[in-house]
């Protein structure tokens, strides 16, 4: 009888093996078939020109040198408006707020904007600012990534600051040091490598961010560095040239896919190292 | 005795005789009245003591008795949370510090206070002694290293780190943490050091060597350690405090305590009858 519970529950233990395995399998397959065929697709229309060379009109060969300044420009500034305002709202939830009503009503109001659809920002963006100035442009594209940036970077801050012990505060309090020099100097220091992470993860969330952009920088077919006009960026051209009947223009839509996901790739590499650091 | 047997010995028996200068010093610090509350939590009841300049005090007492609730009512660090309170009087050079009036920074200038776990800072070593000193007085460069120097070498730290002060603190061991901990406590020069279980994280080699500080420390600081080892509080105090259930239960000579204490309940405790 026990002999054959037993073996009841091997049988019952392998069945959920097998089954757990070929969650994970079914998983899996689909990542590396997304992988593997922009990579193969890609991996041919990779050249110099890439680099060199501006989005080219139908037909003629061409890069994507106009589209990778323009979401680089856009990411940096996304960055520049959304980390510190970030930083300073997740620093007032984890030191200021945290026992207070308001804290706790600014977290929540953080949370919703989390999950606010990005197309939804978009809309909003495109309303106060391409419709106001009358044209798009980078600068309302570069809005419309930090306000997506802004609720990411306020909760990764907010959580990279609480997971600093109460011991380190009180120890630097005890010492008579004021608030604002606890946080700038010991608090941060102590949270830096958390912080970085939270930034990076911030910023490979909005490298591939389309929807908002479509209708607030639009895109470019040509070079400018002015942020006050339609600027040219990756994900839009993507998926201009993807929807296109060309071929030239197909092939640099893969070429694009794949230089996006190599960098996002690097972005989480690159998270990785920054932790295994900070927990030496 | 062997060594084993010295371990076995009940606390009572094994008295070490540092303890007869108990000389009358003025006193440094007037507790009165004090009550404190978590919430609606009462952890404190109606506490009175008195304690004396450049000696050092214990406090013993079971878990949750108290007694690291009235070192933090000293420097007002549980004001970093809402909802705990302390009300009385600690009267400090005739002035309340639980005066709101009283400025924090000044306060805790005045009061330092070393935490069980050493909390040292993530920056190098002199980074981590400069800093408070730093913030209080305007010194050059020269000056500051003179102080960081005369700290470690208070804290008996000195020779272990002279070389690599601008390493990061983390490298230390949790010995010389707690030294350091200690360091930079005493680095902007306090009256009073408050020590909340400082040794208990440690090995016992670096707890002997922290129970010496201690005894070199207080010809310069008042000192009040919490402690709920009560063979270093009879090493390492003139005086001792006994709560229990949050209310000062006998407090006297710490060789009067642990000898001949008056209390029933401080007798049980410190024979290991509860705790």
């Amino acid at each position: 009888m026990t002999l054959s519970r037993a073996r009841k529950r091997k049988i019952v233990d392998g069945m959920a093996l097998v089954f757990a395995g070929a969650a994970t399998l079914f998983g899996l397959v689909w990542l590396f078939w997304i992988l593997w065929t922009t990579l193969q697709q890609g991996i041919g229309a990779l050249s110099p020109t890439l680099f060199t060379q501006m989005t080219p009109p139908p037909g003629s060969q061409g890069g994507l040198l106009n589209a990778f300044y323009g979401s680089a420009v856009m990411i940096l500034l996304a960055v520049a408006i959304g980390a510190p305002i970030g930083l300073a709202a997740g620093t007032y939830l984890a030191e200021h707020g945290r026992y207070t009503r308001l804290g706790t009503v600014v977290g929540f109001l953080n949370d919703v904007l989390l999950s606010a659809p990005s197309i939804v920002i978009g809309l909003f963006v495109y309303e106060m600012v391409v419709v106001s100035m009358g044209h798009f442009s980078g600068f309302a594209g570069a809005l419309a990534l930090a306000m997506i940036l802004l609720p990411v970077i306020v909760r990764t801050s907010d959580e990279a600051l609480r997971l600093v012990p109460d011991q380190m505060r009180e120890a630097a309090f005890a010492l008579g040091i004021p608030r604002w020099k606890v946080t700038l100097q010991i608090l941060y220091k102590a949270a830096l490598s958390a912080i970085l992470t939270g930034i990076l993860l911030g910023v490979a969330r909005i490298a591939g961010e389309t929807a908002p952009l479509l209708f607030t920088a639009l895109s470019n077919q040509f070079w400018t560095s002015s942020l006050n006009e339609p600027l040219a960026n990756l994900p839009v051209v993507i998926f201009q040239y993807a929807m296109s009947p060309y071929d030239e223009w197909h092939e640099l839509a893969w070429a694009g896919a794949l230089m996006l996901t190599l960098f996002v790739l690097g972005l989480n590499i690159a998270v990785r190292l920054i932790v295994r650091r900070g927990k030496r | 005795m062997d060594n084993e047997a010295m371990l076995a010995t009940p606390s009572l028996l094994r008295f070490e005789p540092n303890h007869d200068a108990v000389s009358e010093t003025p006193t440094q610090l007037g507790i009165r009245h004090l009550d404190f509350f978590y919430g609606r939590a009462q952890a404190l009841h109606d506490v009175n003591l008195e304690i004396k300049a450049n000696a050092v005090t214990a406090i013993i007492g079971p878990s949750g008795c108290g007694k690291s609730t009235l070192l933090r009512s000293i420097n007002r660090i549980y004001e970093l949370y809402p909802e705990q309170r302390a009300e009385g009087e600690i009267l400090v050079d005739g002035r309340n510090v639980l005066d709101k009036r009283y400025p924090l920074s000044e306060l805790r200038r005045k009061v330092g206070m070393v935490f069980q776990k050493p909390t040292p800072f993530a920056s190098s070593i002199r980074n981590n002694v400069a800093f408070a000193l730093s913030y209080y007085e305007k010194l050059s460069k020269s000056e500051i290293a003179d102080r960081v120097e005369d700290a470690l070498r208070q804290a008996a730290l000195w020779d272990e780190v002279k070389d690599k002060l601008g390493q990061s603190a983390l490298g230390l061991s949790g010995g010389q943490q707690q030294r350091l901990c200690i360091a930079r406590t005493i680095a902007v020069r306090p009256e009073i050091l408050l020590l909340d279980e400082a040794t208990s994280a440690l090995d016992p080699i670096s707890t002997a060597k922290i129970e010496e500080l201690i005894h070199e420390l207080r010809e310069r600081f008042t000192i009040i350690i919490v402690t709920h080892n009560m063979q270093q509080a009879a090493r390492v105090s003139q005086r001792t405090a006994f709560f229990h259930l949050g209310e000062l239960i006998e407090f006297g000579k710490t060789r009067d305590i642990f000898t001949n204490p008056r209390v029933q309940r401080t007798q049980d405790y410190i024979t290991g009858r509860f705790g």
